[in-house]
């Protein structure tokens, strides 16, 4: 059985320095086993201003298994699916260790951002591209963060408008937008499964 | 192998052989009868479940007497060498105690106090909670997690199949979990569980020592065997399968693994007559069975009618000309086509040559069992006659030698296949070089093959209907043979060994030594160890090698405990009657010599 106590701490903890680290923990579920998990783009890459949002779901064994994590937000980078959105990071499979929490894991994801290693690829096509070149990549990473990481230019009242039009009350349709982060699909989804 | 150098005075060809036996004081039966005797000390080992902790001991006690060391840290060493204590000791001398503890996990805590004494509450970092100090365990890394967390770790580990290396709970920390804690922690929640981690961190003697074997039968036995020295050997266990320990399969030598790999995939997929059917034969346009041409023109018809030409395989019309076809026309006949038909041919009668005489001997020693029974009716009805001749050890003595020396002439066929043919060492020998070994080992091929056929026919003499002097000449004529085929392929390992495999410059095959007495069969380990670390190595007895039988008696007294009854329980009682049946662990390799 997940442990949910240490869940819900990690959740606490991880909303008290939310400011300083940029990372959000939300549950989409009520059960605490599927998590959505959202990490900014790091500073000086091809991803910087991009908020990237992460699917992760705890299997029974958390924390001595690890989080099952993919990208939701579709990412061009050599560790990680440019299809399915799945990562290739040691401290997700063999590497990870009970004293690691999804925080650490995100940042870990963060970081594997502005440091890709495309020597031990996820998507080989990405990968080859990074190697041969580098300026078309940095290209096609900056316009997919463009593309799929940034908050829709629609502003917050049209959001809430939008999906109050759909049958959901006010007060639940902000509380969801403010705890996913102003993403107005990542919303819907946790007005639907709520 | 010693033995094989005094090969050369003792061999007889087969000329030689028959006036010898006029002589009868040539060759003691006494001498005879000794070659039987059950091998003295033998150097494989079966591994049975029992004695699977004993057998690790030695090993085990080595790196714990010389790192100082605990059982489990030694234990982590061992499995992370995988259990090659010399490349281990290398590494200590290379690298430094420091490094081979710290790569392999292990972290020898020098106060090995409970440090947790000074606060009651100490922090979970894996559940975040506030717990008592007494449901807190500290490993020899240093890093502390509640009991609670240890657990379920453990439990996710040994379930993932890694018992062997279960790592500290702290990110980047590299230690190996102590397996005390391990055992008893699950065994308060799971106790199969406990017992599936004490299984897998014990057959890790076996799964990860390229010393010690599964044995391959199948369904298994359980057994595992253990070698000593050579991994090219042939072992039998005690369930009674003779296999080659390098590669598993059934005893093949003289054969190399890889030759035997090679003809058995052959045998099996028959490709030599496949090949020839494809270059033989072409398929029919209409019908598509294959049609072999016998003689006559190009012009081809097949047995359901429909006529065609052999050269490209296209349907044509009936009428011919010595030059044309009706309706058809294609290229002049190939040159390069009949000499891959010429190659397939001669590739073939070559496979045949060899296959043909493989098998005959093999279907010989298929029929050995019932050969055996025959010839033992025969010995006990000579041994219930009235006769001054009561020994007949010498018949079961022979037809072991026939056995075996059939084994070593069935596989010598696909050695020679292999060694003298193009598939393998075409590269190797030119063809003069090639010729000239390909004669010198087909001499003493056939001379073997001569002598195994006249020991055969003369274990087959209705020798209980002879009469004595008749008999006593048998027996002389079966005890001459028996001696001249060992020595044959005594000289034929010898030959293939020194002159024909010693010589290849890639050193990639290697063949079981020849033993005279048949495959070695796996002697059993005692399983009189406890688990803990004794103190009477020291206080052995120096003389407890003079006699297999007394030093049984001599055990280290700190051994005693309740496990005894378990002791020298031993599945074959006569294995009791020769030294060396006791192998004790503790003693250093000389006195075990000794013995």
């Amino acid at each position: 059985m997940v442990d949910f106590g240490r869940v819900q701490k990690e959740l606490q903890e991880c909303s008290r320095d939310m400011e300083a680290s940029g990372i959000k923990i939300a549950p989409v579920s009520d059960n605490l086993v599927h998590l959505s998990g959202t990490i900014p783009g790091p500073i000086g890459t091809p991803y910087e201003g991009g908020t990237f949002h992460l699917d992760i779901k705890l299997p029974d064994g958390y924390p001595f298994e690890p989080p099952k994590m993919h990208f939701v937000t579709k990412v061009w980078h050599p560790n990680i699916s440019s299809q399915s959105g799945a990562i290739c990071l040691d401290i997700l499979k063999d590497q990870w260790s009970p004293a690691l929490t999804l925080k650490t894991a995100l940042l870990s994801v963060q970081a594997l951002l502005s440091a890709p290693e495309p020597d031990d690829p996820q998507d080989a096509v990405v990968a080859q591209q990074y190697l041969r070149d580098y300026q078309t990549f940095q290209g096609t990473a900056r316009y997919w963060t463009e593309s799929f990481a940034k908050t829709s230019s629609l502003g917050v009242e049209e959001k809430v408008q939008k999906l109050m039009e759909m049958g959901f009350p006010e007060s639940l349709v902000r509380s969801a937008l403010e705890a996913v982060g102003g993403d107005e699909n990542m919303a819907l989804e946790k007005l639907c499964s709520s | 192998m010693d033995d094989f150098m005094s090969g050369d005075e003792d061999y007889y060809d087969s000329d030689h052989s028959e006036s010898d036996l006029d002589s009868p004081d040539i060759i003691e039966n006494d001498e005879a009868d000794v070659q039987w005797a059950p091998p003295k000390g033998s150097s494989t080992k079966v591994i049975t479940k029992e004695s699977l902790l004993a057998a690790q001991k030695e090993d085990l006690r080595r790196v714990m007497d010389l790192l100082s060391l605990r059982e489990h840290h030694a234990r982590t060493l061992l499995i992370h060498h995988r259990w090659d204590v010399e490349k281990l000791l290398a590494v200590l001398v290379e690298k430094g105690k420091a490094s081979l503890f710290s790569d392999a996990g292990v972290t020898v805590n020098e106060d090995t106090g409970s440090s947790l004494s000074f606060s009651s509450e100490v922090m979970c970092d894996i559940c975040m909670e506030e717990v008592s100090a007494d449901t807190a365990t500290k490993m020899d890394c240093g890093h502390c997690f509640c009991n609670e967390c240890w657990t379920g770790h453990f439990i996710v580990k040994i379930n993932e199949g890694q018992s062997r290396r279960i790592r500290c709970m702290a990110h980047k920390c590299n230690a190996i979990c102590d397996e005390a804690i391990v055992r008893n922690l699950v065994s308060k929640k799971h106790p199969d569980l406990a017992e599936k981690f004490d299984r897998f961190l014990l057959e890790s003697y076996i799964e990860d020592n390229k010393m010690v074997k599964w044995c391959p039968s199948t369904p298994h036995c359980g057994n595992a065997i253990r070698v000593e020295e050579d991994e090219f050997c042939e072992v039998e266990c005690a369930c009674g399968l003779q296999f080659c320990f390098s590669c598993l399969s059934e005893a093949h030598s003289p054969c190399s693994c890889w030759m035997w790999e090679l003809w058995a995939k052959k045998c099996r997929d028959e490709s030599e007559t496949v090949n020839w059917i494809t270059v033989h034969t072409k398929p029919c346009p209409k019908c598509h069975k294959p049609v072999e041409k016998n003689g006559g023109c190009n012009l081809v018809s097949c047995i359901c009618g429909q006529a065609f030409c052999w050269l490209c395989g296209g349907a044509t019309g009936r009428d011919h000309t010595w030059s044309r076809i009706t309706g058809h026309s294609c290229g002049r006949y190939k040159e390069d086509k009949a000499n891959k038909t010429e190659r397939a041919k001669r590739d073939l009668y070559r496979y045949m040559h060899y296959h043909n005489r493989y098998k005959a001997h093999t279907d010989s020693f298929k029929l050995e069992s019932k050969l055996k029974e025959t010839i033992l009716e025969k010995v006990s009805i000579s041994e219930e006659r009235e006769s001054r001749l009561r020994d007949f050890s010498w018949v079961t003595n022979g037809l072991c030698r026939l056995f075996r020396s059939r084994r070593v002439l069935s596989y010598s066929y696909p050695f020679a296949f292999y060694m003298f043919g193009d598939e393998l060492f075409r590269d190797e020998m030119d063809l003069q070089e090639r010729e000239i070994k390909q004669h010198l080992f087909e001499d003493q091929q056939q001379q073997l093959e001569a002598n195994v056929e006249k020991l055969s026919k003369n274990l087959e003499e209705p020798f209980d209907q002879y009469p004595d002097d008749k008999v006593m000449e048998i027996r002389m004529q079966v005890i001459n043979l028996s001696v001249i085929t060992d020595n044959l392929c005594k000289k034929m390992y010898e030959c293939i060994e020194n002159d024909l495999l010693g010589c290849l410059q890639l050193g990639t095959h290697n063949i079981a030594p020849y033993k005279s007495k048949g495959i070695e069969r796996a002697s059993e380990l005692s399983t009189c160890w406890t688990t803990k670390p004794n103190t009477a190595d020291n206080c052995l007895p120096l003389d407890c090698g003079t006699s297999g039988g007394s030093s049984e008696h001599d055990r280290p007294s700190g051994s005693g405990s309740s496990d005894d009854s378990g002791c020298f329980s031993r599945k074959r009682p006569r294995k009791e009657g020769f030294g060396g049946g006791f192998f004790d662990l503790n003693l250093p390799a000389e006195v075990i010599d000794r013995n």
